[in-house]
């Protein structure tokens, strides 16, 4: 499989060109384009309180976990991929390293690695940010997307970043969610919600912008539904 | 012969702006309210194309009714169109051929191409995703707009893109839309606008272009944002 990632970083697509009987799993809605000999259908990770009605619940808290998997009959057969939102895609490979990836920061992955639902790690009262965790293992390319540009932080020790900016970090890891100060009433009035906070060594991967944040800023201008 | 106007596309991908560098008494069509700077030496003049009914006929496509005329009047002048989306511009030149464009995509063209509406895709009225097209025929230059960058793909054979996502194609391929089963969520709404998997099937030989990104998305993002109306 070879992925090539054009018109970066703001209005990055992908494109995928496949070998022959490969797979790829990717976000449902991802698909822009591709050749009309790949065989598309659709399938839905469980994770915990999973199911059809888990999927349910998650979709209607932003979360589509419903997914396409496009697989290639012959050789050569090209896949156009991009996320829903301005932004950039970069391009990971899974190996021994497992890696935890922020659920709306998924795009597409191939048939080796393993998505698994993690837990709802927790649900900001302040800020209504609600954040799902994907575990990924196994082997192979896997395709991230960020809001705004995508940058990478090699920590090696403590690093703390506001939880709405993560995109994804190695297993390698250690984390906690808290408040950025020491206390909670000074968490709420400085807007800065909730953060995390990384121990160990690994690369921890980041977005410049906040989607939740934006969403508030413009979604409250909008007339009531 | 090619009779090309001299043009510059800056700033593409994302926040893509069409220079245009009119000799004297050139003139060009341009999407009325598009236009952003130019010399004072250019004259504007709105103008509805192909009579009345034609207009209307753009109207109903999503096209605004009107295409203002610019003309460089006496020297020559520098006029700068920006559409009214961030995104892409991507020039075309007609040769005799026709040129199909998704209704928003149009920013300008020569003044010897006519453009007409070509209703397509009642079965997709009822997505909010309707694909209306507009065709563009004659010989000159034509430049056309998208959210995203522009991703050329030269067709051969078989392909299939997501309604959404077409910005123009070639009239040497065939189309008709369809409903892919592998990527509908229609049981599970997934949003307010789109998720059915409509897509569009392209036969033949020819060039398409897709745009990397699409409106409806974002505005179903911003869905769960909006205030709640109060019962009171």
């Amino acid at each position: 499989m070879e992925i090539q990632l054009l018109q970066q970083p703001d209005s990055a697509i992908a494109r995928v060109i496949f070998n022959a009987r490969e797979e790829l799993v990717a976000e449902a809605g991802a698909m822009i384009a591709m050749n009309g000999y790949l065989n598309v259908s659709t399938t839905l990770r469980q994770g915990k309180g999973g199911g059809i009605l888990g999927g349910l619940k998650r979709m209607f808290a932003g979360e589509s976990l419903f997914l396409s998997v496009f697989r290639s009959p012959t050789a050569g057969c090209e896949l156009f991929l991009a996320p829903k939102l301005l932004g950039d895609i970069f391009h990971y490979q899974v190996s021994n390293v497992g890696l935890v990836v922020q659920a709306t920061s998924y795009l597409a992955s191939g048939s080796d690695v393993d998505i698994e639902l993690g837990f709802q790690g927790f649900k900001s009262l302040f800020s209504g940010e609600s954040i799902f965790w994907l575990n990924i293992s196994g082997k192979g390319d896997l395709l991230l997307s960020s809001f705004g540009a995508i940058y990478e932080i090699e920590v090696d020790g403590e690093y703390v970043v506001d939880t709405g900016h993560i995109v994804a970090f190695e297993k390698t890891l250690n984390f906690e969610i808290g408040k950025p100060g020491s206390s909670w009433l000074g968490a709420f009035l400085g807007g800065e919600g909730l953060v995390c906070r990384f121990k160990g060594k690994g690369r921890l991967f980041c977005q410049t912008h906040n989607a939740s944040a934006f969403g508030q800023l413009v979604g409250a201008q909008l007339p009531p539904r | 012969m090619k009779n090309e106007m001299d043009y510059t596309i800056e700033h593409s991908p994302s926040y893509a702006s069409l220079r245009l560098d009119l000799k004297a008494n050139e003139t060009v069509f341009v999407e009325s309210g598009a236009m952003a700077a130019m010399d004072s030496c250019i004259k504007m003049k709105s103008k509805v194309q192909g009579g009345l009914m034609k207009g209307i006929g753009r109207m109903l496509g999503g096209e605004s009714l009107f295409i203002s005329e610019f003309t460089a009047q006496g020297k020559p002048g520098q006029l700068f169109v920006s559409p009214g989306v961030p995104g892409d511009i991507q020039h075309y030149y007609l040769n005799g051929n026709s040129l199909m464009v998704q209704s928003s995509g149009f920013v300008a063209s020569s003044p010897t191409v006519t453009i007409d509406t070509k209703f397509q895709g009642f079965k997709g009225f009822f997505s909010g995703e309707a694909l209306f097209l507009i065709k563009a025929t004659g010989e000159g230059d034509f430049w056309f707009s998208s959210y995203g960058a522009i991703v050329e793909i030269p067709v051969d054979g078989d392909y299939v893109v997501d309604t959404g996502y077409i910005v123009a194609f070639e009239d040497t391929l065939n189309y008709n839309v369809e409903m892919m089963g592998g990527l509908s969520f229609k049981s599970l709404r997934t949003g307010i606008l789109g998720g059915e998997g409509l897509v569009c099937r392209f036969r033949g030989q020819g060039r398409l272009w897709v745009q990397s990104r699409n409106l409806f998305p974002l505005l179903n993002f911003f869905n769960p944002f909006r205030p709640v109306k109060s019962n009171n």
